[in-house]
């Protein structure tokens, strides 16, 4: 039976790969929690890891411009855990709010605007092998320097919202004032270089 | 126990596979999104040490207040050049955008 057009081959592939990958690593995390050699926090830790790389991944690796947006919503999800696992409720919900909400729809309206999608396109140049095998490099420096290092760390309790708009507004205000100065020059020069030009006429 | 190195181990990871994105990428809106990914690795960054080493002030928590507002500002931006781009040359992809003035 021929499959439909939809259902082409990098989704059945991820669909498998997904199944054969994800499927067990949550079953192994599951039964380290219930026999108690990781704890619960732990077993959302790497869960929420493993959902952040996929995204990673997926979003940059993936063929379909489409399919690498929505995987980068997906690793921002992660992320958004991450934050709430960190203790930091505020920028959780920030982090959602943003980038599953503004970021998320800029870049698909982005894409849809400018996908030709008539051709075949080739999303990634000629200089791959060098570009992985320097990120590679890259990754392995840091994470090897961030493993091995040795900190005097306890986590802290919950960051309320209460203490971030005090430090917000009384020890960062200015800056606080500076972004959002940024935010409306780049909306505005976003809108200014994007719009179409008028008539020269109009203009004049 | 989740230590510092865990999160610092998982930042860097993500950061390397933004750094690749930005490397091998064409288009212009690929390029913006692995951006983005970096970006998250470094929020990940300064919460994880806020939370950490700086219960008092958690300032990193501030930072990355900050981080979200610009990313959220430089993908507005980036983009309305993006769209310009495409409309001028009819590509968004950056290898063939390759001279200042047309």
């Amino acid at each position: 039976m021929p499959l439909p057009a939809q259902l082409d081959r990098t989704i059945v592939t991820g669909t498998i790969m997904a199944s054969a990958i994800g499927l067990p690593y949550i079953v192994a995390l599951s039964l380290l929690g219930l026999m108690g050699r990781i704890s619960g926090a732990e077993v959302v830790w790497w869960l929420l890891a493993g959902l952040i790389l996929v995204g990673a991944i997926g979003s940059v690796t993936s063929n379909n411009v489409v399919h690498a947006a929505l995987s980068l919503v997906v690793a921002a999800m992660g992320v958004a855990g991450m934050f709430l696992l960190l203790a930091s409720e505020f920028l959780a919900l920030v982090q959602v709010l943003v980038y599953g909400g503004g970021v998320a729809i800029l870049l698909l309206f982005a894409l849809m605007m400018t996908n030709a999608s008539d051709d075949p396109i080739v999303v990634d140049g000629s200089q791959k092998p060098f570009g992985f095998g320097v990120a590679l490099i890259m990754g392995i420096v840091m994470v090897s320097a961030m493993v091995g290092a040795s900190w005097d760390a306890t986590i802290t309790t919950v960051v309320s919202f209460r203490d971030i708009g005090t430090r917000l507004y009384r020890d960062y205000g200015v800056p606080f004032e500076v972004a959002s100065l940024v935010l409306l020059v780049a909306l505005v020069g976003a809108i200014a270089i994007a719009r179409r030009d008028t008539e020269e006429s109009d203009a004049a | 126990m989740i230590s510092l190195n865990h999160y610092l181990a998982l930042s860097g990871v993500l950061f390397a596979l933004g750094f690749y994105g930005v490397l091998v990428r064409r288009s212009a809106i690929l390029i913006l999104i692995a951006v983005e990914l970096m970006l998250a690795a470094v929020s990940i960054n300064f919460v994880a040490f806020a939370s950490y080493l700086d219960a008092k002030l958690f300032t990193g928590v501030i930072f990355a207040i900050f981080v979200i507002t610009i990313a959220a500002a430089e993908v507005g931006l980036a983009l309305g050049i993006v769209l310009r781009i495409y409309r001028e040359r009819s590509t968004a992809n950056v290898d063939e955008a390759s001279t200042l003035k047309w």
